[in-house]
């Protein structure tokens, strides 16, 4: 069954993005991302600055030939500066996917709205893959839709918190009314929230922290992995619906109190 | 000529291109992005932009980022 994921023509084999921020180093977060079998992971920019050449993160990541680059807008604190990062990140990606956000608060790095309304409205007239990081707002959701965003992607917590999914009575509203796909993004801490947000029906998570701050993060790369595939099987599978009476698995015969 | 790249003042050969700034500054230039005065420039036209006494320079890379 060809079950690849597809935000705006570009096809992903697997349905979970990884950040790259937050590692102790490159290497842990190569071998990170190897072995989540990621196909997408977010970068960030950031000024150039001879002595830290070994940051630079555009050599080690492109010897990996399965896994394309989606910078993100981070640092951007309204819509026109995330434009302009949005398109400096293009330059160096040479791919049109981009991740939204904007979020300039510092204490709860809640995405602003608005801001990302207004960005999201003229990249998709620059005709980039916008993939906006947003509240778990169905509203919003639908309205970035409208407009033309390749995906959605709403936080199951704040950025960083590892609370899991928080809002999942929310993205569960999103997921039922969208006819894009719907990353959670943020939040999570374990991999049994990555599956039981693919059970959801969400089509992908974006894992950071949750990996980068694991003691072992590449074996916490491939625990998402697991828990996101095995988050998609059932959810095409097709979940038992749920009752609140009791209903027996074994048959309740008689046979044993027979004849006292 | 003075210029500001990333933030810091920067001596520049009068009428030199954004191109050889990138190389004075030792960037790596297939990992680097450019803006000049707030204008995203594309790789393509470093050579033939021009950079004037007071420019705003900014040299961007990729870093780990969620």
């Amino acid at each position: 069954m060809n079950d690849r994921l597809k935000i705006g023509g570009e096809g992903f084999g697997s349905r979970l993005f990884l950040g790259t921020g937050k590692f102790s180093d490159t290497q842990t977060m190569i071998e990170a991302v190897k072995a989540s079998g990621t196909e997408l992971v977010t970068v960030a920019l950031r000024r150039f600055n001879r002595d830290q050449a070994e940051d630079d993160l555009y050599g080690p990541l492109s010897e990996l030939p399965t896994v394309r680059l989606m910078p993100n807008t981070s640092g951007a604190m309204n819509a026109k500066e995330a434009v302009r990062a949005a398109m400096l990140g293009r330059e160096l990606s040479k791919s049109p996917i981009v991740k939204l956000e904007i979020h300039p608060n510092p204490h709860h790095l809640l995405p602003d709205p608005i801001e990302t309304y207004e960005a999201a409205i003229e990249l998709v007239k620059q005709d980039f893959i916008v993939l906006p990081y947003i509240p778990a707002d169905p509203v919003l959701a639908k309205r970035l839709e409208d407009i033309g965003c390749a995906a959605v992607m709403p936080l199951g917590a704040a950025i960083g918190t590892g609370k899991g999914l928080a809002m999942a009575e929310m993205i569960k509203i999103i997921v039922r009314d969208a006819n894009i796909p719907v990353v959670v993004d943020a939040g999570l801490r374990s991999p049994s929230e990555a599956a039981r947000a693919l059970e959801m029906g969400c089509d992908a998570v974006l894992v950071n922290s949750a990996i980068a701050a694991a003691e072992n993060p590449a074996a916490m790369a491939a625990a998402f992995k697991t828990g996101t595939e095995a988050g998609r099987a059932a959810c095409n599978a097709g979940l038992m619906p749920t009752s609140e009476l009791a209903m027996a698995s074994s048959p309740l015969t008689s046979f044993l109190s027979s004849n006292d | 000529m003075k210029l500001t790249v990333n933030g810091e003042s920067h001596e520049h050969q009068d009428g030199g291109s954004a191109d050889a700034l990138l190389d004075e500054l030792g960037a790596n230039k297939e990992h680097t992005a450019l803006m000049v005065n707030g204008e995203v420039i594309p790789a393509k036209e470093w050579e033939t932009t021009t950079l004037k006494e007071n420019d705003e320079i900014e040299m961007l890379v990729f870093v780990g980022g969620g």
